[in-house]
Order: C-alpha cells, then structure tokens, then sequence
C-alpha cells in the first residue's frame, strides 16, 4: 500500500496528453496510488494502453477520445470526465510532441502547430478545468513538462520556446490560484526512453554527457506526480521539480 | 509497486539538529512512515525528547549529542550510528542556522560571527557527507538531504553569511550528485520556506504584526508549517525517489514562481491588437 500521506484513494484524476509515452505511465501511477483516473488523448492505441494500465490496476477508468488542440473537445472532456467520475480532483497535463529543425527550415505552420499542441493546450485544458475547480476551492494541476523549457539544444527552438511557455505558464498561474486552493506545479523531465539503456556505454553522444549515463524509463516520473497530487502538498505550487539524473545540476 | 516505496521500513536515518523545529518534525514524520531514527543536536534534553517521541512510535531511537562545527564529533556520529543502529541509509543535514541574529551591515561584521556561520552551515554538511561517503559507497546505496534555503539563490539584506552558506550547500550538493552518480547515492537540497516553527518552539513565535506583514507577501497567503517541508523530506529519503539527484526542491508557498510581492498583485492590461 501506498504511505497514507501519498494515497490517492477516493480521488479523480484527468490525465490529458498528445505525443510521447506519457499517457500510460502517469495514469498508471496514479491508478496505483488509489485514484480513478480519466485519460484523454488523440491516439486510439495510446488511449487504450493507457485505460488498460487503470483497469489493471483496479481502478476505474475512462476513456475520452479528445484532440486538446480543439477547443469544444476539450470542454466536452471536462464535462465527460466530471459525469463519469464525479469530479476532477487532479489534473496531468502531459502535452509533448518533440520536433526539431535548424530554425531556417521552419515553417510558420509547423511552429504554429507544434505551439499550439505543446503549450496553447495547457491553456485550454487549465481553463476548462478552472471553471470546475474553482468553485470547489481545490484542485491539483501537474503539467509534464520538459528541462528545455530552462535549457537549450540546437534544432529545438519550437520545441524550447513551447516548453518555456508551459514552465511560464504554470509558474504564473500558481500565482493567480494561490488563494483558491488550486496548486499548479510542473514535473520536469530529463532525457527519457522506454528502452532499458543501462551499461550501454557510448550509446550516443548525449548518453555519454548524462550523469547517470543512462535514460530515464518514462514511469520513473510516477511518484512525482503522485507526491504533487497528494494532500501533502498544499504548501507547493509553481514549482518546477526535476526528474532528470542530474542532467540539470551539470554545467 | 508506487506504494511501497514510499516506507521506510527497516532503514535508518540520521537527522543532524533534530531536537527541534523543522528537524524534529522531519525525525518523526520518517519515523511514522517506518525509519529508526538517530538524532544529532549539541544540546541534550531536545534530542533525548525527539528519540523517546519517536520510540513511543514504536521505532528504534538513538539520540547523539553532536556539534557539526567540530569534524570529529561528525565522524564519531556516523561510527556510532553504524556500531549502534548497524546501518545508516539516510542523512539529514538539517543542523545550522544564523538566519536571524548574524544580521549586520558588513563593516560591522567580525571574524568570528562569520565563520561560525561558515562552520555551522557549509562546514557541518560538508563535515557529515564526508563522514558517510566511505559507508555510502561500500554499501552502493544512500540519500543524503541538506537543508538549504531559497535564500541560497537569492539575496537578502545583510544575510550575506547566511545566504552564502546556503548557496554553498545548494552547489556543494549539486557537485556531490555528480561525483556520486553512479554509486547510486541521491543527495538533494530541500528549501524550506518561511516556515513558522512556533507551534514546536513557542520562543521563536513572532508578534501579530510581524505574522501579518510576512503573510500579506507570501503568495499563498500563509506561511509554512514543519510538515509543509517533513513530506519532502520523507519523499527525497524514500526509494520512490531513486533517479531524483542533484536537485533542489522547494516548499515555499509560492514565493519561487514569482518572488515575495504583495497577495492579490494582479494589473489587468488589455490585449490591444494593432
């Protein structure tokens, strides 16, 4: 059983999401530390993986078929969501498409596309969600967010640029719900993959310059995002806490 | 599991300034969720209270009288904890202070004023890490957890000393995550907020006036409690934090994401389109 300060049981969780692998392992933390948890996102396959992971688990599980990048789904998501579980206590926002190009090849429609999946949808949801919790006076927010929103890599302007959006926006709002209950913090994340790439040395150059000298697997983000979501955490918000091997404390 | 790797069952934690306040709370919050407990302080009756708290939790308790300003009486706290309890799998680097009274403009501050702050807070972490490494790295495993501040990365007025040993922490952390990353040894800084310890140290309450300044510039509109930070404290020290080094994590109500500026500071700017 999880510590009785970290369980989750007889709470709701959404976890949105479009992109990488985060769907499943976040909703299957969450699942495990006891709540019910809601997935939304555009993929069937990752949709189902990631209902299959709650279901496991034992906990009950929804699925909404959303794309986040339009409005009016995202809205019908909340309302689906808070219908079926009977509430939203916790929201995971995990909106990572990756996208690198030297900036000259850019187009305005790709930087356009990726800023409104990475960062506008994080606008969306929170607003969408907002109007639940707000007259509620609690909430959890946990945006999933990545350390090139405080650090660069050549080719990830977009990229970068969304990410430091996210970080931004979950700093500012953490402000602007301080006093309605409402913390808004962000887990951030370091190099990851579903590969094992332990004692694979020299890999790739960015592998041999990681402390650690290995990936982070994606479910290694769980406790995080449980810890966030949990009734200890009242005090924290606007904060950016990393998962990262020590890949940020590097020069 | 998520679960279980939140308990602490069967391991032991040293908690350096554990007689009071925030180290106190911290000692007993890793004693419920399953610890055996060493507390180190200089002084005796407050580190004597926390060991027979945590006994009557029904863990192993072991109280070291100890001030990490001397190296030796470090390592006499890690021979001991090791000869006694038989394992050492956390370390709490929480002892310090000079937060307060060290306060001065610096033509007045004297030598002596500066290093004890210097000893007490860089030295004392600096001290305790040494101490345990040997035992850390034979044994492939252990957190240590030092007790930083968010004035490590900011300034303030005439809290030169103080600030300058908390940054000192936060890098000296930071250069030991690196130096041990592959030992799989995890050491972090934690920062506490303005955490109001009066409830544990009813000396230190301030007066209405000054609780009502502090908390009409604190984001969340409050100021922080022990146990605000005892869970960070307990999440670092557990197994569910095991690719989590060379971090520092925060519970200070806000005051990151924005700084400290009056509640409710909110322009409204119209969006005016060209």
């Amino acid at each position: 059983m999880v510590a009785e300060e970290f369980n989750l049981s007889g709470k709701n969780a959404l976890v949105a999401a479009y992109g990488r692998f985060w769907a499943k392992y976040v909703a299957a933390a969450l699942a495990e530390a006891g709540a019910d948890v809601a997935v939304a996102t555009k993929s069937p396959k990752k949709l189902e993986e990631a209902v299959g992971e709650v279901k496991r688990l034992g906990r009950k599980a929804v699925a909404i078929p959303t794309d986040v990048t339009q409005s009016s789904q995202v809205s019908k998501m909340v309302e689906q969501a808070v219908a079926e579980l009977g509430g939203i206590d916790i929201l995971v926002n995990a909106f990572d498409l990756e996208f690198a190009k030297p900036l000259m090849e850019v187009t305005e429609d790709e930087w356009q596309r990726l800023v409104d999946i990475n960062l506008t949808s994080v606008f969306r949801c929170c607003q969408a969600v907002g109007k639940h919790m707000l007259p509620r006076k609690k909430g959890r927010i946990i945006n999933v967010i990545s350390c090139l929103s405080e650090r660069g890599v050549a080719n990830y302007t977009a990229y970068s640029a969304a990410m430091g959006g996210v970080l931004q926006l979950t700093k500012t709002l953490a402000l602007e719900w301080a006093l309605e209950g409402i913390t808004v913090n962000g887990v951030g994340t370091g190099w990851f993959a579903e590969a094992d790439t332990t004692g694979v040395e020299g890999e790739s150059l960015l592998l041999r310059f990681l402390p650690m000298k290995r990936y982070g697997h994606p479910r290694e983000i769980g406790s995080l995002v449980v810890y966030l979501a949990s009734d200890t955490t009242d005090f924290v918000t606007g904060m950016f806490m990393t998962v990262d091997g020590a890949a940020m404390a590097h020069p | 599991m998520v679960s279980g790797k939140h308990r602490l069952e069967g391991k032991v934690a040293i908690i350096t300034g554990g007689g009071t306040g925030l180290g106190k709370v911290m000692a007993l919050t890793l004693a419920k969720a399953g610890a055996d407990i060493v507390v180190a302080g200089r002084r005796v009756p407050p580190i004597e209270q926390t060991a027979k708290e945590v006994r009557d939790l029904g863990r192993r308790a072991l109280a070291i009288p100890t001030d990490v300003a001397d190296s030796e009486q470090c390592n006499r706290l890690i021979e001991r904890t090791l000869s006694e309890m038989g394992r050492i799998d956390i370390l709490i680097n929480n002892a310090g202070g000079g937060g307060r009274g060290e306060r001065r403009p610096i033509q007045d501050m004297t030598d002596e004023v500066w290093h004890d702050v210097m000893d007490r807070n860089v030295s004392g972490t600096f001290y305790c890490c040494r101490a345990v490494a040997k035992h850390f790295l034979a044994q492939k495993s252990g957190k240590v957890i030092n007790v930083a501040s968010g004035f490590g990365l900011r300034g303030g007025r005439d809290n030169y000393p103080y600030c300058a040993t908390k940054a000192g922490i936060i890098l000296l952390t930071r250069s030991l995550a690196l130096s041990w990353a592959r030992d799989n040894i995890q050491i972090n800084t934690i920062a506490p907020g303005l955490i109001d310890v009066s409830e544990w140290q009813p000396e230190l309450r301030p007066p209405p006036d000054e609780t009502v300044r502090r908390t009409s510039f604190m984001p969340t509109g409050r100021t922080g409690i022990p146990e605000d930070i005892a869970y960070l404290a307990l999440f670092l020290a557990s197994d569910a934090s095991d690719y989590i080094t060379g971090a520092l994590f925060a519970a200070e109500g806000g005051t990151f994401a924005g700084g400290y500026a009056p509640v409710r500071h909110a322009p409204i700017i119209a969006l005016e389109e060209e």
